[in-house]
């Protein structure tokens, strides 16, 4: 049995992590320390996502690199718009599987020269968004990770907290004429993945945009270039109603029962 | 331009104490760029507001604390009368004050 890890800088002694679920290497054991000649390939999995940029997987391993030096973790995500084919992303999601709750945004901002939104979850809380809520679902569905992800686990409705992520959405309503296109496409985003985690159907960007094509009948990218009239406008105002609709009463049925 | 402001603040309130009242309440608040983008959007109009660097007359705060506070109201009071339960409606004076100040309205 052997494991390759890297030194880490600690503040009075330098250390080594190794995995906590680890045949042998028990705690309290001596163990013998030795260099290897070279350095282990870098590992990560890239879900759904046809072809990464070779600066983009050079990025990704600089913030798993980064990431590996301050903290224990259990998987780091790289998820969001800087994995789409362009280059306009405004920050970097990571998502931190971690019991740390340490705060390292800002150093891996300074050091990566690179505006990055991190969130940290603990592994049950993960499962928890997962089961629960679409947002995350969409951001797990495309993705670079430093270790595989496991199987999404099976959902499970809780239309309050359905109800509080509807409620972004009616940002359009409010600003139509103030908003940016890719702002209404995020918005319009989040209400369909609402829509089809309800219906239980499958959540990534190539099938909600196929959804709010049919749904709304628009083109998708007449929404992101801000093309859409007061057309788009009334019929999204009539899809949020009546799915809002259906969540206050589904999540009123479940208050009652609980 | 103010019924702008007013809406989108309306809707951040709403949005957080709705928030604060699921049992998922950790969960839904881990996620904070949407929200927050809320907040930038009345910012942004805030700044259409006259007068853009100072605080607004004692009539207008007044106009606008009670378009909110009202909006508010009707948004949770909706989903109170269904069956709802632990909507804390006694925070709404104070969300509405640190959402005005966080505008620079108060």
């Amino acid at each position: 049995m052997e494991l390759i890890s890297k030194i880490s800088k600690g503040t009075k002694m330098d250390q080594i992590y190794i995995p906590k679920n680890r045949p042998g290497f028990h705690t309290g054991e001596y163990v013998k320390i030795i260099p290897v000649n070279e350095r282990p390939k870098d590992n990560y999995y890239v879900y759904n996502i046809k072809e990464v940029p070779p600066i983009k997987i050079e990025i990704a391993k600089q913030i798993f690199q980064i990431i590996e030096s301050m903290i224990n973790y259990d998987n780091i995500i790289i998820t969001g718009s800087f994995l789409d084919e362009n280059f306009k992303f405004n920050d970097i999601d990571i998502i931190i599987i971690t019991e740390n709750k340490k705060e390292i945004e800002k150093s891996i901002k300074e050091k990566l020269k690179i505006e990055v939104h991190t969130i940290l979850f603990n592994q049950s809380l993960l499962i928890e968004a997962l089961k629960i809520d679409p947002k995350w679902r969409l951001m797990l569905s495309r993705c670079i990770s430093k270790k595989r992800i496991a199987p999404l686990p099976q959902r499970k409705l809780k239309y309050r907290y359905l109800d509080v992520q509807l409620i972004e959405s009616k940002t359009l309503m409010i600003n139509f004429n103030y908003l940016t296109g890719k702002e209404k496409y995020k918005l319009t985003r989040n209400m369909m993945a609402i829509s089809m985690f309800i219906k239980n159907k499958n959540i990534s960007d190539k099938s909600i945009e196929k959804e709010i094509e049919k749904e709304l009948d628009t083109n998708i990218e007449d929404l992101k270039n801000n093309l859409v009239t007061n057309d788009f406008f009334k019929r999204y105002k009539t899809f949020y109603s009546k799915l809002e609709k259906e969540i206050i009463e589904n999540a009123s049925k479940q208050e009652k029962d609980a | 331009m103010l019924d702008l402001f007013i809406g989108n603040i309306s809707s951040a309130i709403s949005h957080e104490i709705l928030m604060i009242s699921t049992e998922n309440k950790e969960l839904a608040s881990r996620y904070k760029k949407e929200r927050d983008n809320l907040i930038v959007i009345s910012k942004k109009y805030r700044h259409n507001i006259n007068p853009i660097r100072d605080i607004l007359p004692d009539k207008d705060i007044e106009y606008i604390k009670s378009k909110v506070k009202n909006k508010i109201k009707s948004e949770l009071s909706s989903r109170i009368k269904k069956g709802y339960k632990n909507i804390n409606l006694n925070i709404i004076e104070e969300m509405i004050e640190k959402y005005l100040r966080a505008a620079k309205v108060i």
